[in-house]
């Protein structure tokens, strides 16, 4: 099963869970995975349209996702690393 | 000279007004910026001096790996005993007077003593030709931007300046040091802990430093030390640039964790985060100008915005994360607009946004003004320039308005305001705060982590903490975010000489010592590394359940060095 790889900042609805293990074949689909073990994770991910908030990047297996992101194919063994900003002077 | 046993330190007696050039001590050829600053306050300053007294110690040190090639790496680090929190201060910024130091070959400058005519002001001028205290008169009481700008009509368009404006020269104790910028302004400060108050009490109104046309330092390895930067860079580039657009576009992230402070910390979320957002910056880029940009040459980051008002004409730069937060949604001022203003005023008087945001939250927050009152915040940072009676408590604080209003909540540790990030949903940030020589300061080691177990708060704390102090001694920006690890690469190939990363902890892990043993001095003790009742009685977020409950025992388990494992040395500095 792909892993979805939690950022700090988003390990609160997780209780500090680093990497879940999800059904999913697309991003999408692992996100909302994550989130239906762990409400209140995917709101920190997508907006309210359903999409990927604008300060929120997506990496496969450590390749940075563009275009249709939510779409992007997930294959078995894949890690979905999910980055967001932590710092600010 | 690569190995440092060339270079040289500055120092100036402001009782004399004289300035001399020393061989830089070769013992300390490894430490630069905080380190620096901290070993030479415990062996030249006694920690118990007046803040503003001829004891006390100013030091400017840029880091080691300022006026390198490597990428981010000119910061510079102000030191001193500070009289915000009496005890051991370092604030540092970005800019170039750092570089330029450094492609002079001074690793420091450290003022001692003070003029015996405290109407005098001087200034040190620091270029090829040698180091000279000269007259300052004609700078006097002069805001920040006019003073550059009447400095650059002295010196070359080369030079760059550190100044402090007329709360510095006034010694309010919320005062900040201000770095001029790769545009020669004086946007870049050193903001924390009142150290411009320390520099205008020595008489210092500026230091320029003109490196002419000097070419970068060169390192001892230089083929590996080149395309080790270059693939540094690279690599960076490839990453996801979360900065980019500015610390100001956390402010989505941060409200959503209830890190977001609104009406003097009484809740963590604001109603006006959108308008606060730092996209909505960059939305105005389009019709107005302005942009980003890098406060340094050789930046990367380029996480600085310039900001133009709606006439097209620059207003600011940079308007950051924290001063969005502590000017805006702490003292419940919803536009951005008006932040930028208030920034451009601090800036221009010199003084740290995150104290003066306090500020002006508790005199809200105690029926001063009306919180939102963005004309009437305008009007105080006026009063602070102007010296009023009111404006001197606000200049000087968080705790000293609390005091003059009687009002309780005073969200400061160690006489420092907390800043934007808070500890009651992140604790182990709070731990950070609680123990840091700095007092609360989101540059000391931000663990921006609510899902963190207890039990490994006081590790994550302690190595954030080393983190950081390994960049700030390095020159690097925390915005990069170097490790430890890479470091002491950079290091090891600038001096020729295998550095290993245990080595840059160690050094990271003494300056920490240092300092704690500064403040011991001073008279800190364990009961002072604590967070104010406002933070462990009042809650924020869902029913203000989030409360800063974290125990004694594991704050000071983080003053006690744990083994170091593989994390600590690829951790990212964060500030």
């Amino acid at each position: 099963m792909p892993i979805v790889v939690i950022p700090p900042p988003y390990r609160g609805p997780t209780q500090g869970l680093e990497r879940i293990e999800v059904a999913g074949r697309t991003v999408r689909d692992c996100i909302d995975a994550v989130n239906a073990l762990y409400p209140g994770f995917g709101p920190q991910v997508l907006d309210a349209n359903g999409q990927v908030h604008r300060f929120v990047k997506l990496f496969r297996n450590g390749d940075q996702l563009a275009g249709d992101v939510l779409a992007t194919a997930i294959a078995a063994g894949d890690q979905l690393e999910v980055i967001a900003a932590i710092a600010g002077g | 000279m690569a190995d440092g046993l060339a270079d040289k330190m500055i120092r100036v007696d402001m009782t004399k007004q004289t300035a001399t050039v020393e061989s830089f001590p070769a013992k300390w050829r490894l430490l630069g910026g905080r380190a620096l600053s901290a070993r030479i306050m415990i062996e030249e300053c006694d920690p118990k001096c007046e803040p503003l007294g001829a004891g006390n110690v100013l030091v400017m040190a840029p880091g080691v790996m300022a006026g390198t090639s490597a990428p981010t790496s000119g910061r510079i680090s102000i030191g001193g005993k500070s009289p915000l929190t009496g005890g051991i201060k370092e604030a540092n910024a970005g800019g170039n007077p750092g570089q330029d130091l450094q492609k002079l070959g001074y690793r420091v400058i450290v003022v001692t003593g003070k003029p015996a005519d405290p109407n005098k002001r001087y200034g040190l001028e620091v270029d090829q030709t040698g180091v000279r205290v000269v007259a300052g008169d004609a700078y006097k009481g002069l805001w920040n931007y006019a003073a550059c700008e009447k400095l650059y009509e002295k010196y070359p368009k080369t030079a760059s300046f550190i100044t402090i404006g007329p709360a510095g020269e006034m010694l309010l104790s919320g005062s900040s040091v201000a770095c001029t910028d790769e545009k020669g302004r004086p946007a870049r400060h050193a903001a924390r802990g009142g150290l411009g108050a320390v520099m205008g009490s020595k008489g210092l109104k500026f230091v320029s430093v003109d490196s002419g046309k000097l070419s970068i330092r060169q390192p001892a390895v230089r083929k590996e030390f080149f395309a080790y930067a270059k693939d540094y860079t690279k690599a960076y580039q490839a990453g996801p640039q979360m900065f980019k657009t500015g610390t100001s576009s956390v402010v989505p992230i941060a409200n959503m964790l209830n890190t977001f402070p609104y009406k003097n910390r009484t809740e963590g979320q604001s109603p006006d985060a959108k308008n606060l957002d730092g996209a909505r910056i960059v939305e105005s880029f389009a019709t107005r100008g302005g942009g980003m940009h890098n406060c340094m040459t050789g930046c990367i980051v380029q996480c600085s915005n310039v900001v133009h008002d709606k006439d097209g004409n620059y207003k600011t730069s940079a308007l950051e994360f924290e001063t969005l937060t502590m000017l805006g949604a702490n003292c419940g001022i919803g536009s951005w607009e008006d932040v930028a203003d208030l920034d451009r005023l601090c800036d221009e008087v010199g003084l740290d946004t995150i104290e003066a945001g306090a500020a002006i939250a508790i005199y809200m927050d105690s029926g001063g003004m009306e919180f939102g009152d963005a004309a009437g915040a305008k009007g105080l940072l006026r009063q602070i320039a102007e010296g009023t009676e009111l404006g001197r408590a606000l200049g000087n604080g968080a705790v000293a308005i609390g005091k003059k209003r009687k009002h309780a909540r005073v969200p400061v540790v160690k006489g420092q305001a907390i800043p934007a990030w808070d500890p009651r949903p992140l604790k182990a940030t709070g731990v950070t705060y609680a123990t840091s020589p700095m007092g609360a300061d989101h540059t000391a080691g931000l663990i921006v982590n609510p899902g963190l177990p207890p039990d490994q708060f006081a590790r994550a704390s302690q190595e954030s903490q080393l983190a950081n102090a390994a960049c700030d001694a390095s020159g690097f920006c925390q915005f990069l975010q170097p490790t430890i690890e890479e470091i002491a690469k950079y290091y090891t190939m600038f001096i020729g000489e295998d550095v290993t990363r245990e080595h840059v902890a160690d050094m990271a892990w003494n300056c920490l010592a240092d300092e704690w043993k500064f403040n011991e001095g001073a008279g800190f003790t364990a009961a002072d590394d604590t967070l104010p009742a406002c933070m462990i009685e009042e809650g924020v977020g869902p029913n203000h359940v989030m409360k800063f409950d974290v125990s004694a025992e594991i704050i000071a388990a983080a003053k006690h060095r744990f083994a170091s494992r593989e994390e600590l040395f690829k951790l990212k500095a964060t500030g």
